[in-house]
């Protein structure tokens, strides 16, 4: 097993991103379940919500906005994933995205990709699709997947 | 496993897998959705009329359609069990047929062909269809129609041939059940004078009518009696002839109320109310005495000799009631024969044709008799042909596509089935053993089930005795089930012996029409044939002089098959939805059973043998890339190449596919096991993705939150500084002096102002030149505006000018003609005078030379 070390600047990054999430009203240095992946996410990984679930040992659906998390507890899951190999690359994604461009010339109807991200795998919010989205679309509604690819992983 | 399950072979999940439905549908197979089970194998048609119409429109196109670019036969095979719709679709049929093909010239009148066609099958209806339990219209025959065309594709004639008429039911009918429609239709709607002509009573006064007056809902039997009669004249038959039908029913009917006795001493019968007898001779125009002596003592041929058989209750009761069904079965062949003769009358010539063959499915009862088993041998042959074709139709596209593998015939799957109940030797089937069975002396059911266990008894599809329940006397294993077979009376029905004396009786009968219909006596099985058996002494029999019922049955048959095999065979399944005579209402099970029955589901064994998925190459390179990443280059590559490529790196068992020309063929399953896959690497993929969104969204959300604690920062820097200058008195006095520093903005304003009036400037330069350019332009405009008036007014004067030349000259001309006018008539005075003058000089020297010759003398000249 690698052992992924954090140098001390480094863990005071992680200490600063992690505050920037702390809601509790006493400023405790914790943040809750739900959050967990956002922070994973913020701070450069790419986790899937299945992985993160794994990480906090499965906590039932009422835990998640509930139980906290303090920054210690925090640290090991971040490892974690820092270590993981990353799952998927450029290729594998636009290969992807190319079975569901019908004329095969590159690109896919907006609304297709939308309702694919929002019904397949691990379902998106529709906040988060829009997000996902702003400004990709041409004025015929068709986005270059191979652009999208890029400009996400570029993200 | 529920029976879908047991009869489905293969992935269910193949059901929702589009390419096999595709499949499916050119295989003329159809899914419908199920309450129970989500997809179940359905049905082609439903049973409500007018739907069935367009589908089967829909299939009947088909034929149609290669009959008129290939000109070959078609034949089109509607089977399924009773009441599942196969007259009512063999009637749309030559209801279409009729319209479309015929060549009269108006097409809203029909030529007299097409509608007497059209009134066949309502003639035929009449006297071969009765209700049943299952259907209010059951046939009770087969038959065959062939419609004959020329070679421009209009009809030129017709010929039915029927089969297998369930003659039993003139003389007996199970409960609830009827005979045959015309018994009702004649006692009903035939008129007073009828009435007594044909000797005609109420219904509760036949003994062959077992449920006495039966109606048919929503049915008049007077009103369809009118339409027979109708029917009989399109078709041109003679009213005699109409009268010779209905005296032979009312006949038959009569016949059942003879009444025998048995006498005090001895075993012979009696008759001793003779009315209905008197009845039937009267109708039959034959002798009533000798009718009586015929039916009681026949003379019968032993040996050499002839000796007075008598005959016992129960051999007269027989003997009638087979004279009932013989009369019927004659008048009916008969009636088919007319109809043949009128439909036949053309003299064009027939090109080809198309044959519709409207038969009874396969029937499974509980258990089954000779009848069953000739309908079940029947749809043995059918479905072997059905089979076979399926064989051949997938066999040519794999030719077409050029894919290696071998492939049984399964047509020959049924060969032992068929080869069980028709063979005639080595070892005898079932039939030729009966036929044996009945020239042997003292030969019983009994004894044929025995002979016939010890023949067959290593036949796969023979099922003996001992291993079955009590019943039963033999099983045989059909394509479609386990059928259990009663060999009771089998003899008889095989031999259907009749009296031969009264059929001789009736050969000679006084009304011709009668003795048209007995007119070849010579096939008869006679009595002494039937009693030789019974007897011990020795009887020649006459072996070959007659035909049984099953030798005759397997000729038709065979000459049926004959045809159909030269033909395109389309066949049409029909399936009756539910047993309540309900619309709208599918029991499942009951589909289920039938698809089994009508060799569906045989059909789709037959196609899963094969490779009964297939794909073209662009598609299938385009769905299942995803599964082969980076086994196709880059770049352009043919379609069949990189499909080749792309199994390789499936690594799939060559076994279970084939490439071929333009396609990839598969096993049953496979490409369904490539969609599960497919879908699991999709989503894999996707996940992957969306991952990579979140991570992207939480990013740029977490960006946000880092400027927002940047600007806050600022804020709160600003703030503090402002709380510390806030009461530093320097402070306040600079915040009060500054807004007084007018210079520093008076330069601004100045500067501003300068910028502006350039803006201006350069504006109206513009402006300016363009007001010159338009003003330029204007004048010239102008300049050639005037040139233009000018010239018109030039032309308008050398125009003037013009005109006043021309009118001095017309006036000139004017002038120059009165002169001439003047000249001509003063020339003609002239010359009249000229004339007058010159004839007056002439006659003055005429008379002064006469006179002159007296007076010359005197004078010199």
């Amino acid at each position: 097993i690698v052992v992924v070390e954090f140098s001390p600047d480094q863990v005071e990054e992680f200490r600063d991103a992690f505050s920037l999430f702390d809601e509790t009203p006493g400023g405790e240095m914790k943040i809750s379940y739900a959050q967990c992946g956002d922070v994973l996410r913020a701070l450069g990984h790419n986790p899937t919500n299945d992985e993160v679930l794994k990480l906090l040992g499965r906590p039932k659906a009422e835990e998640m906005h509930a139980s906290l998390l303090d920054f210690q507890a925090f640290l090991p899951m971040l490892q974690h994933v820092a270590r993981a190999k990353e799952q998927g690359n450029m290729e594998d994604f636009v290969e992807g995205l190319r079975v569901f461009d019908k004329e095969g010339n590159g690109t896919v109807m907006g609304a297709e990709l939308r309702h694919v991200l929002a019904t397949l795998g691990e379902r998106m919010t529709e906040d988060e699709v829009d997000r996902l989205m702003a400004g990709q679309e041409d004025a015929n509604g068709h986005v270059n997947y191979t652009e999208f690819v890029k400009h996400i992983l570029a993200g | 496993m529920t029976d879908a399950d047991k009869f489905l072979y293969g992935d269910r999940s193949g059901i929702n897998d589009p390419l096999a439905q595709a499949d499916w549908a050119s295989k003329k197979l159809v899914w419908i959705p199920s309450e129970k089970q989500g997809y179940e194998a359905g049905s082609l048609k439903e049973e409500k009329g007018d739907e069935c119409v367009v589908e089967l429109f829909v299939y009947f196109f088909n034929p149609l359609f290669f009959f008129l670019t290939d000109r070959e036969d078609q034949s089109i095979l509607c089977t399924g069990e009773s009441g599942a719709g196969k007259t009512e679709n063999t009637k749309k049929v030559i209801q279409y047929l009729a319209h479309v093909a015929s060549s009269s010239k108006f097409k809203k009148d029909q030529g007299e062909l097409e509608k007497q066609l059209l009134q066949a099958n309502p003639i035929l209806e009449a006297f071969g269809n009765a209700k049943t339990v299952k259907n209010d219209n059951s046939s009770r025959f087969g038959k065959f129609i062939r419609i004959n065309f020329d070679v421009n594709g209009y009809i030129v004639g017709a010929n039915i041939e029927t089969y297998l008429l369930e003659k039993s039911r003139a003389i007996r009918q199970a409960k609830e059940e009827r005979a045959f429609h015309i018994f009702y239709y004649m006692l009903t709607g035939a008129g007073d004078k009828m009435r007594s002509d044909l000797c005609l009573e109420d219904y509760s006064k036949y003994r062959f009518l077992s449920n006495g007056k039966v109606t048919i809902p929503g049915q008049t039997d007077k009103e369809l009696f009118v339409e027979t009669m109708e029917a009989f004249n399109i078709m041109s038959i003679p009213e005699e002839e109409i009268n010779g039908l209905l005296k032979v029913i009312s006949a038959v009917l009569q016949l059942g109320n003879m009444v025998f006795k048995k006498e005090r001493n001895s075993d012979q019968a009696s008759m001793p109310d003779d009315t209905a007898a008197q009845k039937v001779c009267h109708l039959l125009g034959i002798n009533v005495t000798d009718f009586t002596r015929a039916i009681l003592s026949p003379r019968i041929k032993v040996g050499r000799d002839y000796v007075q058989k008598a005959q016992t209750q129960e051999q007269a009761e027989f003997a009638v009631e087979a004279l009932a069904k013989a009369s019927y079965e004659r008048m009916f062949r008969w009636l088919v024969m007319r109809i043949n003769k009128a439909l036949d009358k053309t003299k064009r010539q027939g090109a080809s044709f198309i044959g519709i063959l409207d038969i009874a499915g396969f029937e499974i009862f509980e258990l089954n008799s000779f009848e069953q088993l000739c309908i079940n041998y029947t749809n043995e042959k059918l479905q072997q042909l059905f089979n076979h074709t399926m064989f051949i139709l997938e066999q040519e596209e794999y030719q077409r596509e050029g894919i290696e593998w071998s492939f049984i015939d399964f047509g020959l799957d049924l060969q032992p089935c068929i080869d069980l109940i028709e063979k005639p030797n080595g070892p005898p089937g079932v039939l030729a053993l009966l036929d044996e069975e009945c020239w042997f002396p003292k030969a019983t059911d009994k004894t044929f089930v025995e002979k016939l266990a010890q023949e067959q008894g290593t036949n796969p599809k023979f099922v003996k005795p001992k291993k079955l329940k009590d019943d039963a006397d033999f099983c045989i294993i059909h394509y479609a089930g386990k059928v259990d077979y009663k060999a009771n009376e089998w003899l008889m029905k095989n031999m259907d012996p009749l009296n031969e004396c009264v059929a001789t009786l009736l050969n000679q009968s006084t009304d011709k029409f009668i003795g048209d219909l007995w007119r070849d006596v010579d096939r008869i099985v006679g009595l002494d044939k039937v009693a030789g058996m019974a007897d011990s002494g020795p009887f020649k029999t006459r072996k070959g002089m007659f035909r049984t019922v099953g030798q005759l049955y397997k000729e038709q048959l065979g000459n049926l098959m004959t045809t159909l095999r030269n033909t395109n065979p389309n066949f049409v399944r029909c399936i009756i939805p539910n047993h309540e005579k309900k619309a709208g209402k599918l029991d499942a099970h009951l589909v289920l059973d039938q698809l089994s029955c009508n060799g569906v589901l045989e059909g789709i064994r037959i196609c899963r043998q094969g490779f009964p998925n297939r794909i073209v190459f662009q598609e299938f390179r385009q769905r299942y890339e995803i599964l082969t990443p980076n086994a196709i280059p880059k770049g352009f590559m043919d379609g069949k190449q990189a499909c080749v490529l792309m199994i390789k790196a499936l690594e799939l068992d060559p076994n279970l596919y084939r490439i071929g020309q333009s396609k990839v063929f598969f096993r049953a399953g496979v490409l369904a096991h490539l969609e599960e896959e497919r879908d699991l690497k999709i989503t894999d993929v996707i996940m992957s993705f969306q991952a990579w969104c979140r991570g992207y969204v939480a990013r740029k959300a977490f960006a946000k939150r880092q400027q927002q604690l940047t600007a806050m920062k600022v804020i709160q820097r600003n703030c503090a500084a402002y709380l510390k200058l806030r009461n530093w008195k320097w402070w306040r006095l600079f915040t009060k002096v500054k807004p007084l520093l007018q210079v520093s903005r008076q330069e601004e304003e100045m500067l501003a102002k300068e910028e502006e009036l350039l803006k201006v400037k350069e504006k109206q330069i513009q402006v300016e030149e363009q007001l010159k350019e338009f003003e330029a332009k204007q004048q010239q405009l102008s300049a050639e505006k005037q040139a233009l008036q000018e010239q018109l007014h030039a032309e308008t004067e050398l125009c003037a000018e013009a005109e006043e030349m021309r009118a001095r000259l017309a006036a000139r001309k004017q002038e120059l003609e009165e002169i001439l006018h003047d000249m001509e008539s003063r020339l003609e005075e002239e010359e009249e005078r000229a004339e007058a003058s010159d004839g007056e000089s002439h006659h003055r020297r005429q008379t002064e030379e006469n006179g002159g010759r007296h007076h010359s003398a005197g004078r010199p000249e």
